[in-house]
C-alpha cells in the first residue's frame, strides 16, 4: 500500500502521469488496498464526501498558480473529529496529505503530492463566534476573508488583511500562506492578526498553539505556524483580532504620465513621514486592461494610477491628507482625485479591485510574480522589469502594493504556444532575481510553494534552509503534509502538456 | 587554564583579547539563580560569538547569552552554566535606511541607543521595554518584553523582519530579510522571539520601523479603586479616540513616582493606598493627540475620576519610562513578581478574585494593562519576612491557586521574578505549555547538544 501511493520520492519523474496512474487505480474500485482505504475514508466523512473519479478530481487540479496535479482522492470533513480521523488514517498509510481552502494560491501550495490526498475545507467555513470584549472572531479554516470582514462591520469592527482575492481566499489558505493585502501597509499582514489555533498534525493528534490571551507560554508556534504552506498542521479552528472601524477613511487617486514620476510620488509619501493605510499603483498596460472591461474615466495618456487611502480620526486623515495631496502633486500627476463617501471611494478602487481580472482581455493567460524590492529602489526595479519585458519580448503588467515595496508583474502569455510557459518561467525567474539583487525578497505574501522552491537558494544558504527543514521536522517529523514544497529538490509539476481550451491560468 | 579548569580555545582567546574575556573574580557579576559561570566572554564581533558557542557545542558546555542584564532572573534556574556570553559589546547598527523605513542592528546595541539613532532620521522603533537605557534588542528580542502601548503597537514580534542566530551547533542563520513584506521561507523570528535564548544566540535583527510621532503625551485620572479604573479603562478603549495605551497603577505603587514626576501629576488630592490611577498614552500627529487627550479627559471625569490631569511632552515620556519600569526596577527591591496574562475581556475578573488567591500574602503592588490582559503583581522586599520558615511554600500556595485562576479564565501566570527558595519549589513558567511535546522537539533540533540556556525555558527545555 505504501509503496503504491508514496510517489512523491522519487525525483525528476513525471509526476503528472504517476498521478493519473493512481487516480485510475483508485477509480477502478480494484479490490485490493486501494479501494479498503477509500472505504475507510468514506466510512469517516460520508460517502459522498470522497471524490476520486478522474472527471471528480479535475477541479482540484489546480489552484491559482502555472503548476497542476492531480490528487488521488479528494475528502471534504466537516469537523476537526474528521479531519483528525482522515489524518490518523492517511498516516497510518503512508499517504501525503495536502490541505485547499479555495484554491487561490499563487505558488502551487495546494497542488497535491501525487497519490496525495487533498482535505478540502469548502464544508468547513462557519463563523463560529465573534467576541467583542476580546475583539476576536473564532472562524473555521474554510471561511471566506470578505464574508469574516463583512461579518464583523456590524459589530463596529473589522479584520484587517485584506488580500485581494478576499472574495475567495479562505481563512485556512491566508494563515498558511501568512497572506497580505492593500491595507496590510498599515496594519500587517496576517501574522499580526492570528491569535490563535487549533491544528491537526501528521498523525492526527490535535493541538491547540496560542489563544484569546495575547501571548502564551513557550515558544511562539502560533507565530511560526502562519506561512508555513501547509507543511506544519492542518489548522481546523482559527481566532483572528478583530479592529475597530475607523473614523474617517479617505481615498486619493494619483495619475501620472508614467511609472517614474509615480514612484517618485510613492517615496515621496513615505519620506514625508506618511504611512498610508494602503498605497497601490497600477500601470499603463493594466489600465488598459481595465479600460477594455470597465469605464473608469481615466485620461487617455495615463502612465500609472496611485491609489491612497488614509484611516483614523477625521483631524489625523485631514491633516495626513493635505500632505498627501501636496507630495503627490509634487511629483507631476496630471490629475489628483479624492473621495471620501464610500460609494465615491469604490469607484477609485474599482480599477485596482478589477485589474488582475481585466488582464484576461489582453492575453489569455498570465503570470503573476510576487517579489519585494526596498520602496526607495522602486523606480531602479521596475525600470529592470520593462528591460526583461522588453528582452523576451513578453508584456508584463503591474498591478501592485507599491508602499511596501511587493510587486506583482503580470508575465502576459499564451499557454497554447508552444514554449511559451517555459519562456514566462524563465523571464519570471529574472524579475524575481532583480528583486533580490535590490536587496528584496523572493515572496512577499504568496508563499514559495512550487513555484519558487528552485529559487530559495538565492536568498537562503543551504545552513538556513536546514534549520527551517528541522523546524518543520518537530511539527511533521516524517514530512507528510504537503511534501515537495518550498524547499529545492529539483522537481517541478509543470505539466508536459497544458489543456488546449483558452483561460486564465491564475 | 583557569581556576575552573575551562579556557577557551588559543584563536578564541586572542581575537576576545584580554578585555574580551571576564576575569575569575569578576564572574560572580554573572551569577544566576547563584550559579556562577566558569568563564564570561563580551565579544566585539560576530565571529567570535560564532567560534564561541561552536566550541561549547563541541565541549558540551552550557553558554547563556545576557544583553544588559535586566531580565537574567527571568526563568528556572539554570540547570547547567558554563559560559556567559556578554553581547553588550557587540551593539552595532549596521544599516539604516529612514525612508525605507527598515533598520538593521547587531544584538547588543540597547533600546534607547537605537531609538536616539532612529530619531536622528526622524524614525522610531514603536516599542517599549524595561530599562530601556540597559535592555538590548537581542534581550528584548529574546524575553518578548513590551511596554504600556503593546495593546495598540504589538510586541516586539510584530515589528521583526528578519533574524540571524548563532544555533546550538554553532552555526550562523538567518530568517527573513531586510524588506516589510516577505514570506520566504519559515518565519523563525516569530519562534527566536520569546524563546529566551534557547534555540539560538541572536546576532541581528531588522526591524521595520514608524515615523517618529510628532507628539507624545498622557493623561493621568484617580479612581476610588482599581476595579472602577479597570472599568474606566475598558470602556475609554472602546472610543474612536481610544489613547494608545492604557494602565493602571494602584495608588500605594503610585506612591513610588519619583519626586520629578510627582510634581508633574499630583497635587494635594492625590491617591492614597487602595485607590488607583489610570495612566493613559497618547501619541501621533498633534490635532490627533490634542482631541484624544480633551476627549479622554472628558471622558474619564464622566466615569468617576476624581482629578485628571493633561502631561506634556516631557512629562508624558518621563510617565512612560516610570511605568515600563515598574516592577524590573534593580533597585527599587521588587523581589517578588508575577505576571498574570488573561484573555482581555477577563481582567477585572481576575483582579477581583485574585486576593482571595493571593491569601496570606501581603497587599501588592498592582499594574494592569486591561487591553492586553496583563497584570503584574509586585511585592516589595521587606513586606514578607523571607527569614521566617516556610516563607517560600506559602507562597508558592498562593502562586498555585493563583495559576488555577488563571487557567480557569483562559490564561496563565508567570513568576518574573522571585527569591531562589521560591524558584527551587516552583516551575516559574507554570508547567508544561500546549504544544510541549512540539516545543521540546525544536529545542532539540535547534539545539541538538542542549547547550543554550538549559533548563530555563517552559517545559524543562
Ligand atoms: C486574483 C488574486 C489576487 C490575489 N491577491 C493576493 C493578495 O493581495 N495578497 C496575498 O497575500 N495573496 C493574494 N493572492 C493569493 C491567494 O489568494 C492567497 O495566498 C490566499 O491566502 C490563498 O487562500 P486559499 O484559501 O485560496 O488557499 P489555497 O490556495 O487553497 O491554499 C494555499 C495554501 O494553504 C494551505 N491550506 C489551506 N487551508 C489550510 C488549512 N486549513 N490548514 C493548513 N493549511 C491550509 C494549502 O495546503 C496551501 O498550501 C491572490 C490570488 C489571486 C488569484
Amino acid at each position: 500500500m505504501a509503496r503504491l501511493l508514496v510517489y512523491y520520492h522519487a525525483k525528476f519523474l513525471s509526476y503528472f502521469r504517476r498521478a493519473w496512474e493512481w487516480c485510475f487505480l483508485v477509480s477502478s474500485l480494484a479490490p485490493g488496498a486501494a479501494a479498503r482505504f477509500l472505504d475507510e475514508l468514506k466510512a469517516i466523512v460520508g460517502e459522498e464526501y470522497v471524490y476520486y473519479h478522474p472527471e471528480d478530481l479535475l477541479v482540484y487540479e489546480y489552484d491559482g498558480s502555472i503548476d497542476r496535479g492531480l490528487p488521488g482522492a479528494v475528502v471534504l470533513p466537516i469537523s476537526t473529529d474528521e479531519v483528525r480521523r482522515v489524518m490518523a488514517l492517511c498516516y497510518r498509510e503512508g499517504v501525503p496529505v495536502v490541505g485547499r481552502g479555495s484554491g487561490t494560491g499563487l505558488s502551487g501550495g495546494a497542488i497535491a503530492p501525487p497519490g496525495g490526498v487533498q482535505i478540502s475545507f469548502s464544508r468547513m467555513d462557519r463563523i463560529l463566534e465573534v467576541d467583542t470584549e476580546n475583539r476576536t472572531a473564532t472562524v473555521e479554516p474554510g471561511v471566506i476573508n470578505l464574508d469574516l470582514d463583512n461579518h464583523v462591520h456590524k459589530f463596529g469592527y473589522r479584520y484587517a488583511p485584506d488580500p485581494s482575492s478576499q472574495k475567495a481566499c479562505s481563512l485556512g489558505g491566508n494563515i498558511a500562506e501568512n497572506s497580505g493585502g492593500p491595507h496590510c501597509l498599515a496594519y500587517g499582514c496576517t501574522t499580526n492578526h492570528v491569535l490563535g489555533m487549533e491544528v491537526v498534525l501528521e498523525d492526527g493528534s490535535v493541538v491547540n498553539l496560542g489563544g484569546t490571551a495575547r501571548e502564551t507560554p513557550g515558544y511562539d508556534l502560533r507565530g511560526v505556524f502562519t506561512g508555513s504552506e501547509g507543511t506544519f498542521g492542518i489548522a481546523t479552528c482559527i481566532t483572528v483580532r478583530l479592529l475597530p472601524l475607523p473614523e474617517a477613511v479617505k481615498t486619493f487617486m494619483g495619475v501620472f504620465p508614467d511609472v517614474d514620476s509615480a514612484c517618485t510620488a510613492v517615496s515621496a509619501v513615505i519620506g514625508h513621514g506618511i504611512v498610508p493605510a494602503a498605497l497601490e499603483m497600477i500601470d499603463a498596460l493594466s489600465i488598459r486592461a481595465v479600460q477594455n472591461v470597465m469605464d473608469l474615466g481615466y485620461p487617455e495618456d495615463a502612465g500609472a494610477v496611485l491609489l491612497i487611502e488614509l484611516e483614523g480620526l477625521q483631524e489625523e486623515v485631514e491633516e495626513i491628507g493635505i500632505e498627501v495631496e501636496a507630495a503627490l502633486w509634487e511629483s507631476g500627476p496630471t490629475l489628483v482625485r479624492t473621495a471620501e463617501e464610500a460609494s465615491d471611494r469604490e469607484r477609485l478602487w474599482a480599477g485596482r479591485k478589477g485589474a488582475l481580472g481585466a488582464l484576461g482581455s489582453l492575453a489569455p493567460n498570465y503570470y503573476l510574480v510576487d517579489g519585494v524590492a526596498p520602496r526607495t529602489k522602486l523606480t531602479e526595479v521596475l525600470r529592470e522589469v520593462a528591460a526583461i519585458s522588453e528582452r523576451y519580448s513578453i508584456p508584463i503588467a503591474n498591478v501592485f502594493h507599491a508602499g511596501d515595496g511587493n510587486l506583482h508583474p503580470c508575465l502576459l502569455f499564451d499557454e497554447r504556444q508552444p514554449g511559451a510557459l517555459e519562456t514566462i518561467i524563465e523571464a519570471g525567474a529574472e524579475v524575481m532575481k532583480v528583486c533580490i539583487d535590490a536587496g528584496g525578497a523572493l515572496t512577499g505574501e504568496h508563499g514559495v510553494g512550487l513555484e519558487k522552491k528552485e529559487l530559495m537558494p538565492l536568498v537562503y544558504t543551504d545552513e538556513d534552509m536546514d534549520a527551517m527543514r528541522r523546524v518543520r521536522d518537530s511539527f511533521a517529523p516524517h514530512n507528510r503534509l504537503n511534501p515537495g514544497k518550498i524547499f529545492p529538490d529539483g522537481t517541478h509539476y509543470h505539466p508536459p502538456a497544458r489543456r488546449p481550451e483558452p483561460g486564465l491560468s491564475i | 587554564m583557569s581556576r575552573l579548569g575551562l579556557s577557551p580555545p588559543a584563536t578564541l582567546a586572542r581575537s576576545l583579547g584580554s578585555d574580551g574575556v571576564v576575569p575569575e573574580e569578576r564572574l560572580g557579576n554573572f551569577s544566576i539563580d547563584g550559579v556562577v559561570p566558569r568563564l564570561a566572554f563580551c565579544p566585539t564581533y560576530r565571529h567570535e560569538i560564532v567560534e564561541t558557542v561552536g566550541w561549547a557545542a563541541a565541549e558540551g558546555l552550557a553558554v547563556v547569552p545576557r544583553g544588559g542584564g535586566t531580565q537574567m532572573e527571568l526563568g528556572n534556574v539554570p540547570a547547567r552554566y558554563d559560559v556567559a556570553l556578554d553581547l553588550s559589546r557587540f551593539n552595532g547598527v549596521l544599516d539604516y535606511q529612514p525612508a525605507d523605513l527598515t533598520a538593521t542592528v547587531e544584538a547588543g546595541i540597547t533600546l534607547h541607543e537605537l531609538q536616539r539613532h532612529l530619531a536622528s532620521g526622524g524614525k522610531t522603533l514603536p516599542l517599549e521595554a524595561p530599562l530601556s537605557s540597559n535592555a538590548t534588542i537581542g534581550g528584548i528580542l529574546s524575553t518578548g518584553a513590551s511596554g504600556p502601548m503593546r495593546a495598540a503597537y504589538g510586541l516586539p514580534r510584530d515589528w521583526l523582519i528578519g533574524i540571524s542566530v548563532v544555533g546550538g551547533s554553532g552555526t550562523e542563520t538567518k530568517s527573513g530579510g531586510k524588506v516589510v513584506k516577505n514570506v520566504t521561507g519559515y518565519d523563525l523570528g516569530k519562534l527566536y522571539t520569546g524563546s529566551m535564548g534557547t534555540l539560538g544566540i541572536i546576532v541581528e535583527a531588522t526591524f521595520k520601523l514608524n515615523p517618529l510621532p510628532q507628539r507624545l503625551q498622557a493623561l493621568t485620572a484617580g479612581f476610588p479603586s482599581i476595579a472602577l479604573a479597570v472599568e474606566a479603562a475598558n470602556s475609554l478603549s472602546g472610543q474612536v479616540y481610544a489613547p494608545q495605551g492604557i494602565q493602571v497603577v494602584d495608588g500605594a505603587s503610585w506612591l513610588g513616582l519619583p519626586a520629578d514626576l510627582s510634581d508633574v501629576v499630583s497635587e494635594k488630592d492625590e491617591p492614597v493606598p487602595g485607590q488607583a490611577v489610570l495612566v493613559a498614552f497618547v501619541s501621533g500627529r498633534v490635532r490627533a493627540v490634542e482631541r484624544r487627550l480633551s476627549e479622554g479627559a472628558d471622558f474619564l471625569r464622566m466615569n468617576e475620576a476624581s482629578s485628571v490631569r493633561k502631561l506634556d511632552e516631557a512629562g508624558g515620556r518621563k510617565l512612560l519610562g516610570w511605568v515600563t519600569d515598574l516592577g524590573w526596577e534593580r533597585d527599587s527591591g521588587h523581589w517578588l513578581v508575577l505576571k498574570l496574562a488573561v484573555p482581555p475581556s477577563m481582567t477585572s475578573q481576575a483582579l477581583s478574585v485574585l486576593p482571595r488567591a493571593l491569601e496570606g500574602l501581603p497587599e501588592p503592588g498592582t499594574v494592569a494593562d486591561p487591553g492586553f490582559g496583563l497584570v503584574r503583581l509586585m511585592w516589595q522586599q521587606g513586606s514578607l519576612d523571607t527569614t521566617v520558615d516556610g516563607h517560600a511554600s506559602v507562597i508558592v500556595g498562593a502562586v498555585g491557586r493563583a495559576r488555577a485562576l488563571a487557567r480557569s479564565l483562559g490564561g496563565y501566570v508567570v513568576v518574573e521574578r522571585a527569591p531562589l527558595t521560591v524558584k527551587r519549589l516552583t516551575d516559574v513558567w507554570g508547567g508544561e505549555p500546549a504544544g510541549a511535546e512540539i516545543m521540546r522537539r525544536i529545542k532539540e533540533n535547534l539545539d541538538p547538544a542542549g547547550i543554550l540556556n538549559p533548563g530555563r525555558f517552559s517545559g524543562g527545555i
